[in-house]
């Protein structure tokens, strides 16, 4: 009984000590702190007009990566990341940006949700946009929050159309639906699949593989193709049932959206069992690791890539520059797609704050403005990308790359960027 | 020191993980806590959303979430003995179930746009309800057997929560509606207290410390009465009290329902927090990470559960958050180790420390370190009669 | 009926390198009564012993030294924290476990980073013609050499005198120590025979058809829970039947995924726990278990 008074003692006290006390408390509001909000202070000491907002200083302008390097998508995280800070550091050297440096925290969340929230909403209040964010799931969550408060511009690193439909998050490239209906059209257009045909699709759970179901049926729909569905988890590593069914069912082809052991362990059955139909599988389907393992011969046959890039061994010069330079920084990382996904993504962001600097508005919404502006954007890797429409992806192209051991990265181009129709009459919501 | 350690061993074999529950005045930490201790205690709580920056608010709701499900898991575990790997199951079904209840009727997925808290309400009965459908399985399991038997839940779980789109949105998860109370709503709109900005994580913070006040003072009132000693007959010597006249398979049953309830609390304050359900976040890695609350913090206690639970949580925070600053850690790619895998060693040699060299847990460190400040002194091995070091 | 016995014959090898890790955790729960948690981390560091000395020593040696490398791990498991346990209550161990299991893991993933590492095995991605179904050769390897190693368990259990100190340690430890059963030795070769088995595992289980050996691999020791479970933790036996069960559903509702479809995509995986559960409702101690007679 003595102990029941305690507490509401404690709420007198403590609500008569707020009142007195806060005045002291560096989060009570006075007229100039922002508190993550969109204020421009504009306090810069160069150009009196230029608008600035959170992260920016008179001479660094802050950016945010939210990772993943200790999580399933560790492999990509880590690639990215590292493209990434090369990116910077490159920039760096160069004057910066708007005369200001640029500076990256990376935070790795290792695909937890409670990490991923916590550290976007820690980097919040301090960065001017983020060039990385792993994890479908982790960006939907804070979507609605980007939207009505925070405005900050974000480049997801996850090609899934649900993250669609925000003009402050933007992914680079098509999304996985788009990417599959371009790899229907190739398996039509140059393996002679036909109406009445039928095509397996092993997928994994979540937002990737049915992204790319979704594009699968629709496409099979409008091709008269059937589709036979063939849902794996990430952790399913023997694709011998999966194969064995799609066998039976006489499929003409294999579409796989699934990670890269799967992809190679699809190849290898399918190999191995006698079924020698084109594999094809999405651009998250493939590691140049893969190229040192037992499933090297049956992915050098008849296995394709679709993919939103050129790859990282390609001989233009975007991709070779960049593969030497990321060589040169890191001799013992591996050339894959993650790099060029960190690079693009890095350049988009620098590009639209380079443009936002024009603007004199360094502010989010500036830049997010600044974004709108990049509808013919030629980032070196082969598309062109339009970034004014945020209801759709900033392309719909695709290249159909084939695994080759000579090549750096593993992949060279097998069809160049093309556009299915199909994908341009692809219904979105 | 080794022969203080198999007195600290022999001192908590005596009284039992549960320790503080025997009550003599004078004798464990927490009755040497005066009520004034308490009420600073309280009082800097109740404060720290007026200086604390939005991140540390966070960290500590997650931990105050995680507090209420240990607490839970440790009337189950720790308390009673029935080893569960099944605990974020029922988190994820407080979580949803709050979803579902009180979401948008028109927003895509299904939702019965209940009021919030008779939302809330319903999820945490719902998560008891589940609890007592699997109870008749707990009941005829002992040990290891729950233990993988629960193990299922966790698999059973993901599968639903990942193909029943219409009521759990799959992968993306869905959006939670924001908690209402009377007419005051826990979103991001902005209230100003004392000049202070209050959003969602400030509203939260007290809705929060309140929920975990109660559940903690309940779970207490378990544990210290009747019912307790009954639980912890069961955990030591199943068949003996049965023979006294425990009516062990309903108590069984009772604890696996109210454990599972405070489970469906602590999804739905973690659902309020994260604004969105995500469904990968309920799966074993969450419900192993349970299991290393209660046994860092202390088995069968309730301040076990709650020091446990801020041990777990916060410290991957803290860890990634000065990432920069710690020796050791470092940037990827130059071959150091990354700020997520030092929690990781870090929460695991825990647990292990913890059982081999510290059995009762984090909770009994006062004592422990009281009893070698005693040796240190006067050379007795009267542990009792100390001052709390604060 | 050829898809039947298709998948039948898949599934029962891959069942019978689940049975291979559920042994080693059937011996380590009669000789210690832990439930061990860190099975996963046991088979990943096999595996990784092995692969990472495949260049210089060969595979045959390689194989070698993961399997002692797993046992020896699974040992000094045991002498240093397993046996430092003074309490009663063996479901806190099993919770230990999971601490330890952490701890490796991470430690083995960091060292694995992105890497897909190859065994490079013998048998390769042939297939072999079995009446009218096609399997790959090394899922027939992988059932003759589990076969064979369980089969030389159980006689090894039967008729040595370390089978014989074992059984009767599991029985009664006191009365066991008593007779001058060496429990600390009991319980040390227990474990390790149990990594031992799970590096055996490791290699099936990243061989053809599967890519490779990479940080992931660990966690199909999950699969071998409801294995054990399934056939009665404390039953030799029971591990192999159980095995077998798990990897027959498995193979069965992935086939069948599209007859199956109402319970929702994917249902393979589930299926094993679902079996489980169903068994525990009839048999609260697996189908070989030793059934407790105490009834209050």
């Amino acid at each position: 009984m003595r102990k029941r008074s305690v507490p509401s003692a404690a709420v007198a006290t403590a609500t008569v000590l707020a009142l007195a006390l806060t005045a002291c408390s560096s989060k009570a509001e006075d007229d100039n702190t922002g508190g993550g909000g969109n204020a421009g202070n504009g306090d810069a000491g160069d150009g009196e007009s230029l608008a600035t907002g959170p992260g920016v200083t008179d001479d660094t302008i802050s950016l945010g990566a939210l990772t993943d390097m200790t999580g399933p998508y560790a492999t990509l995280g880590v690639s990215i990341t590292q493209a990434q800070q090369l990116y910077v550091k490159e920039v760096n050297e160069e004057g910066g940006v708007c005369e200001r440096d640029l500076e990256l925290t990376t935070r790795d969340h290792g695909y937890d949700a409670s990490q991923a929230i916590s550290a976007y909403n820690e980097l919040e209040p301090n960065v001017l946009a983020y060039t990385q964010f792993i994890g479908s799931p982790f960006v939907t969550a804070i979507k609605d929050q980007v939207d009505s408060t925070d405005h900050a511009v974000i480049v997801a690193q996850a090609w899934t159309a649900s993250l669609l439909g925000s003009e402050y998050i933007h992914m680079v490239g098509s999304t996985y639906d788009v990417e599959t209906i371009n790899a229907i059209d190739f398996l039509v257009d140059e393996k002679g699949l036909s109406e009445g045909d039928s095509i397996g699709h092993v997928y994994f759970e979540g937002d990737y593989g049915e992204n790319a179901l979704e594009g699968a049926r629709y496409a099979a729909e409008e091709l008269g193709l059937t589709i036979s569905e063939q849902q794996i988890k990430p952790t399913d590593e023997d694709m011998t049932a999966q194969v064995g069914t799609l066998a039976r069912e006489g499929v003409s082809a294999i579409i796989v959206s699934a990670g890269p052991r799967q992809a190679a362990s699809v190849a290898g059955v399918a190999a191995a069992a006698g079924l020698n139909v084109p594999i094809i599988g999405n651009n998250s389907a493939f590691a140049p690791q893969l190229l040192a393992t037992d499933a090297a011969p049956a992915l050098l046959n008849e296995f394709y890539i679709a993919a939103p890039t050129l790859p990282i061994g390609s001989e233009e010069e975007g991709p070779s520059t960049l593969a030497e330079a990321y060589l040169a920084e890191y001799p013992d990382a591996t050339l894959d797609n993650g790099v060029v996904a960190g690079w693009n993504a890095a350049r988009l962001v620098t590009d639209a704050l380079r443009i936002a600097c024009d603007n004199n508005d360094l502010t989010r919404e500036g830049v997010a403005a600044a974004m709108q502006e990049l509808n013919d954007y030629d980032n070196a890797f082969g598309i062109v990308h339009d970034f004014s429409d945020p209801a759709n992806p900033s392309s719909l192209e695709s290249f159909i790359l084939t695994p080759d051991t000579d090549t750096p990265g593993g992949l060279v181009v097998e069809r160049e960027a093309f556009v299915s129709e199909l994908a341009e009459s692809f219904p979105r919501e | 020191m080794s022969d203080l350690l198999t007195r600290v061993r022999r001192g908590a074999g005596e009284k039992g993980p549960g320790g503080p529950a025997s009550g003599r005045p004078g004798r464990t930490p927490r009755d040497l806590v005066t009520p004034g201790l308490w009420l600073l205690l309280g009082l800097v709580l109740m404060l720290l959303p007026f200086y604390l920056e939005a991140f540390w608010l966070r960290a500590g709701l997650f931990a105050m979430a995680a507090a209420i499900g240990a607490i839970g898991l440790n009337l189950l575990t720790g308390a009673t003995g029935q080893l569960s790997l099944g605990h974020a199951f029922f988190l994820a079904i407080g979580a949803y179930g709050y979803c579902v209840f009180a979401g948008d009727p028109d927003a895509g997925v299904v939702g019965f746009g209940m009021p919030p808290l008779l939302a809330m309400v319903l999820a945490v009965l719902l998560a008891g309800a589940a609890g007592g459908i699997f109870s008749p399985i707990a009941g005829r399991l002992r040990g290891a057997y729950l233990g993988i038997a629960t193990l299922a839940l966790i698999f059973i779980g993901q599968h639903v929560l990942f193909n029943a789109h219409d009521l759990t949105g799959g992968y993306n998860g869905r959006s939670v509606p924001p908690l209402d109370i009377l007419g005051f709503t826990f979103d991001n709109e902005r209230v100003m207290v004392a000049s202070v900005p209050f959003q969602a994580v400030e509203k939260l913070w007290y809705l929060g410390l309140i929920l975990l006040v109660l559940g903690a003072l309940f779970a207490r009132g378990i544990l210290r009465s009747r019912p307790g000693r009954a639980m912890n007959a069961i955990r030591d010597h199943r068949i003996a009290a049965g023979v006294m006249g425990v009516p062990v398979a309903r108590y069984r049953g009772a604890v696996f329902i109210i454990s599972s309830m405070y489970a469906g609390l602590a999804g739905v304050l973690l659902a309020l927090i994260f604004q969105r359900t995500v469904p990968s976040y309920f799966g074993l890695i969450l419900a192993l990470e349970y299991l290393a609350m209660i046994v860092i913090g202390g088995l069968g206690t309730v301040g076990g559960a709650v020091l446990g639970a801020f041990f777990v949580t916060v410290i991957p925070q803290v860890l990634t958050r000065y990432s920069e600053a710690l020796p050791l850690v470092s940037a990827p790619g130059t071959g150091g180790v990354a700020p997520g895998e030092v929690s990781r060693y870090l929460y695991g040699a825990a647990v292990v420390a913890a059982v081999l060299f510290l059995p009762g847990g984090l909770v009994r460190l006062p004592a422990v370190l009281r009893a070698r400040r005693a040796r240190r002194r006067a050379g007795t091995t009267d542990t009792g009669n100390m001052e709390v070091p604060s | 009926m050829t898809t039947f016995l298709e998948l039948l014959i898949t599934g029962i090898s891959l069942g019978s390198v689940y049975a291979l890790i559920a042994l080693g955790f059937v011996i380590i729960f009669k000789s210690t009564e832990v439930v061990n948690f860190a099975h996963a981390s046991l088979l990943l560091a096999g595996g990784y012993f092995a692969v990472v000395s495949r260049d210089t020593l060969g595979f045959w040696l390689a194989l070698l030294v993961g399997i002692a490398g797993a046992a020896l791990l699974g040992m000094l498991l045991e002498f240093l924290i397993i046996r430092r346990y003074r309490g009663r209550d063996h479901s806190v161990l099993a919770i230990v476990t999971i601490g330890i299991d952490i701890v490796l893991i991470t430690e083995l993933a960091r060292r694995i980073g992105p890497q897909i590492f190859s065994y490079r095995d013998p048998w390769g991605n042939t297939m072999m013609q079995l009446g009218p179904v096609s399997i790959p050769q090394t899922r027939v390897a992988a059932f003759v050499v589990a076969a064979a190693l369980i089969t030389v368990f159980l006689l090894a259990f039967r008729y040595t005198s370390w089978g014989v100190a074992m059984r009767a340690a599991a029985e009664d430890r006191g009365t066991a120590a008593l007779m001058g059963v060496r429990l600390g030795w009991i319980s040390a070769s227990a474990w390790a025979v149990a990594g031992a088995l799970a590096a055996v595992a490791a290699l099936f289980l990243s061989i053809f058809p599967t890519t490779g050996l990479d940080r992931e691999t660990g966690l199909i020791a999950l699969k071998a829970f409801p294995a054990a479970i399934i056939g009665g933790l404390d039953s030799t036996t029971g591990a192999l039947a159980g095995g077998l069960i798990v990897g027959v559903t498995q193979s069965l509702a992935t086939g069948y995924q599209s007859e199956l479809s109402f319970l929702g995509n994917g249902i393979g995986d589930l299926a094993p726990y679902l079996v489980m559960v169903v068994v525990l409702l009839i048999r609260p101690a697996g189908l070989f278990g030793t059934r407790e007679l105490s009834r209050v």
